[in-house]
């Protein structure tokens, strides 16, 4: 594995410690030379039992923190980043199951953004949701 | 066609009941939403508050949380909201959401979510939705969703 791999799953690693991370089951692994995000699931995940679907508000969660983790596995640090909006489509219905998903990065600019994130289950050409992140990067001047 | 949300605030009492039975499930039972304290300011016909804790699990690690959760809190009680416009009930499910995160949310604060739906039409409800600090009333995130009524498929009811 070569150091920038490794550097890489480090940052992803120091990022998914957080709270948020371990409630959302997530991890990552690098695969094709890219960032491969997966939300675990758990039941805690389901929105309505009667359907045993993921809820339509931990999808968005999911795909907004992978977009967080790959802007900072792109710098090789652990960036702070903190979301300005997010926008998210819901294309197909979802199962109670694992969730993967990939992000690219749109723009990086001096302090924001934008970055594009999409989430399957078991196939990449039929997308579950697509969303769009802004984030704020860096440390903003304090008024 | 169209389902305008009727100036009324009364709720249609077939969908008053079901929101009933919701409300014991979702405080009690539900794996997500009982752990969230949620406490049912106004139910009006289209129209809702709720508060809710900001628990720690949902840390972005630094004490506040990630912004994902107001999502996840958003989705669930504009998607509630919809059903109170209803006349009977139909399944429905989230088709987009834009948030806009103005502020953090401290973990351990409650927090209040407001929503309303603005209008059905086509069979497409559209709700706007605001999180604000339940102390102050400070603003922390709004967001606009589009969900639709009568939703077919695998999806037979809400995500919620």
């Amino acid at each position: 594995m070569s150091a920038a791999v490794e550097n890489r799953l480090e940052i992803v690693r120091a990022l998914s410690a957080s709270p948020i991370a371990r409630w959302l089951g997530y991890s990552a692994a690098i695969e094709e030379g890219g960032l491969v995000h997966r939300l675990g699931f758990a039941e805690r995940h389901i929105g309505n039992p009667a359907i045993r679907a993921l809820h339509g508000g931990v999808i968005a969660s999911f795909l907004e923190f992978a977009s967080e983790v790959e802007f900072s596995a792109s710098l090789g640090r652990p960036e702070k980043a903190r979301t300005v909006s997010m926008s998210i489509d819901y294309m197909a219905s979802s199962k109670a199951q694992d969730m993967t998903a990939r992000v690219v990065i749109a723009r990086a600019a001096r302090r924001i953004a934008f970055l594009e994130a999409t989430g399957w289950q078991g196939d990449e050409t039929r997308p579950v949701a697509a969303a769009r992140v802004c984030l704020r990067i860096g440390e903003p001047a304090r008024e | 066609m169209t389902e305008k949300p009727s100036p009324r605030h009364d709720i249609n009492p077939a969908i008053g009941a079901m929101l009933h039975s919701a409300r014991d499930f979702l405080t009690h039972e539900h794996a997500l939403f009982s752990s969230l304290g949620l406490k049912p300011l106004l139910v009006g016909r289209g129209q809702t508050r709720f508060s809710f804790d900001v628990p720690g699990e949902f840390g972005d690690g630094d004490g506040s949380a990630h912004s994902g959760f107001l999502t996840i809190v958003l989705d669930s009680i504009m998607g509630l909201t919809v059903f109170t416009a209803l006349e009977e009930f139909k399944p429905i499910a989230t088709i987009n959401l834009r948030t806009d995160y103005l502020d953090r949310a401290k973990c351990g604060v409650r927090a209040v979510c407001e929503c309303r739906c603005l209008n059905i039409i086509d069979e497409i409800a559209f709700v706007h939705g605001e999180v604000a600090t339940e102390e102050g009333g400070a603003l922390i995130a709004t967001s606009a969703g589009a969900f639709i009524v009568g939703a077919r498929g695998a999806a037979k009811a809400s995500r919620l």
